[in-house]
């Protein structure tokens, strides 16, 4: 029989991924739900989610490829270098952004039924993963045009997948006490969240800045995420040791970080939904 | 025989730390914090409640709007850790509370069947198979294809009346007496209540009708500004909290 006893000792991160896996049926059902109403309902189906970024890309390359094209490492081709970046920041921002909406709107149910809500952030970003990985099929199809094939590196790819779902995860927790405590943080965050993108290489080639912008981006955990992914699926770019220290780094001090910080924020929050 | 307790709260207090003005937004909290003009105040929703439930009890909650009662049964429900005092809840917890806030209105009837039933802690499997059963009791086996935005709201309220009541807890949250439905539904779901409530499951119930209080309750809290004013025997509690009001 479960008993909940509110004077038990929880451990932080460890009792909350618990619970996560505890309810991995709740998580997989909240994951097909977000799938199944983004894609089966509509009438364009999955191209639906592809089109932001497709069209994005499209834009950009229009605009920036004279710029460019001949400044990226090792001539490699424009086109796939930007979807590559295009489709690595949509899933940033919508994995972040998601799971902080579903908790900020109590998703509904978190004011009235006991459901652990780092649930729903976890679901967003695995459901962005997932978007995300169906996003590679016209990234192929580009790298195709230029007569490259993804490389064997794909297990490389899951694993910058896994980082960016556990830093967006615990991110967005931390965006979720912003978003209940202030109502006014969504527009500041979204500045934040454009300065962000622009401090992250999408569609230019980091050579062609000066020497402390560069060093300045170089901070940006996003800029080490999308130089092993693009490395790693496409070989349009270069990456180093300290991009793969960066990644893994940054995500289990995103994820442990916001986990922790949530579970002690979480008791006064709820009361404020 | 002893009393097998499902809840016992003891001294349960939820004490916010607010803002006077209320802010809520950045902007003013950076205004405030640079003029020092922060000012926090204590509030109590709650304050040092004590009682417990037993298997087969009901125990009612009665008060003034905003004497915290909705409050008090969401500690129980979990989903409001208390900041003091303690409380602990065994067994399975059905929570009539809003009943179908988990719906989702894009995704058909089965789906959101399955969907409700595991967010209330059971697992998907369980539910899938009980889809059927669910449906055919209120009567919707037809529509379950659907998606629920395509249903009134009385069907809506059907499904999530049946999904929630499907299995029998150790514990059932009521946040007012429920009706559902049209008249023949209405009649139906509160046979079904009933039929839980004498199951032997213990039940929490908030309510303002004191004439049900008086009648089903073994005992009735009497909330007053967060603190319980009076407990114990329905009757005389309900006459306290009428001879209150008409002060």
């Amino acid at each position: 029989m479960q008993v909940y006893d509110s004077s038990a000792r929880q451990i932080p991160v460890i009792s909350q991924v618990k619970s996560i896996y505890d309810n991995r049926g709740l998580l997989r059902l909240l994951v097909v739900r977000d799938l199944t109403v983004r894609y089966k309902r509509s009438v364009i189906g999955v191209w639906w989610s592809l089109l932001n970024p497709l069209f994005t890309t499209a834009v950009m390359f229009y605009v920036f490829n004279t710029v460019f094209k001949s400044k990226l490492p090792d001539g490699a081709p424009f086109l796939p270098y930007l979807l590559s970046g295009v489709l690595l920041i949509t899933l940033f921002n919508q994995g972040l952004t998601m799971g902080a909406d579903a908790i900020a709107t109590g998703a509904g149910v978190l004011t009235k039924v006991y459901v652990r809500p780092e649930i729903f952030a976890a679901s967003a970003s695995i459901s962005s993963s997932i978007n995300f990985i169906i996003g590679l099929a016209p990234l192929t199809v580009v790298l195709a045009i230029y007569r490259k094939t993804p490389t064997w590196h794909f297990p490389m790819v899951l694993l910058v997948i896994l980082c960016m779902t556990l830093f967006t995860t615990g991110l967005s927790l931390l965006l979720s006490i912003a978003y209940i405590n202030f109502d006014d943080s969504r527009s500041l965050i979204n500045i934040f969240l454009t300065a962000l993108q622009y401090m992250t290489p999408i569609f230019y080639p980091i050579t062609v800045l000066g020497p402390h912008t560069k060093e300045v981006i170089q901070l940006n955990p996003l800029y080490s995420y999308l130089q092993i992914f693009r490395k790693e699926f496409g070989r349009v770019g270069v990456s180093t040791f300290s991009n793969w220290e960066m990644m893994v780094i940054s995500s289990i001090i995103a994820f442990v970080g916001g986990f922790y910080i949530f579970s002690k924020r979480w008791p006064k929050l709820v009361a404020k939904l | 025989m002893s009393r097998e307790l499902i809840v016992e709260a003891s001294e349960v207090t939820l004490a916010y730390r607010r803002t006077r003005h209320r802010v809520s937004s950045l902007k003013q909290t950076a205004i405030d914090t640079i003029k020092k003009r922060m000012a926090f105040e204590e509030f109590f929703a709650l304050n040092g409640v004590t009682f417990d439930v037993a298997r087969g009890e009901t125990l009612s909650i009665i008060g003034r709007n905003g004497a915290g009662k909705s409050t008090l049964l969401k500690v129980v429900a979990r989903v409001l850790p208390p900041t003091n005092g303690r409380i602990i809840v065994r067994g399975h917890v059905a929570p009539m509370i809003e009943l179908g806030a988990g719906f989702n209105p894009e995704l058909t009837a089965a789906e959101n069947i399955v969907m409700y039933g595991t967010l209330l802690g059971r697992s998907p499997k369980e539910m899938r198979g009980r889809i059927e059963a669910i449906a055919d009791w209120a009567g919707l086996t037809e529509h379950l294809d659907v998606p629920i935005r395509a249903y009134s709201s009385g069907m809506t309220a059907r499904l999530a009346f049946a999904t929630a009541t499907d299995v029998t807890p150790d514990l059932l949250l009521i946040d007012e007496v429920l009706s559902v439905g049209d008249a023949d539904f209405r009649e139906k779901s509160a046979a079904r209540t009933v039929e839980m409530m004498n199951s032997g499951c213990a039940v929490v119930l908030v309510s303002h009708d004191l004439d049900t209080v008086k009648e089903i309750s073994t005992r009735v809290v009497y909330l007053s500004g967060g603190i319980a004013k009076q407990s114990g025997d329905p009757t005389d509690v309900v006459e306290a909290y009428l001879a209150d009001v008409h002060h």
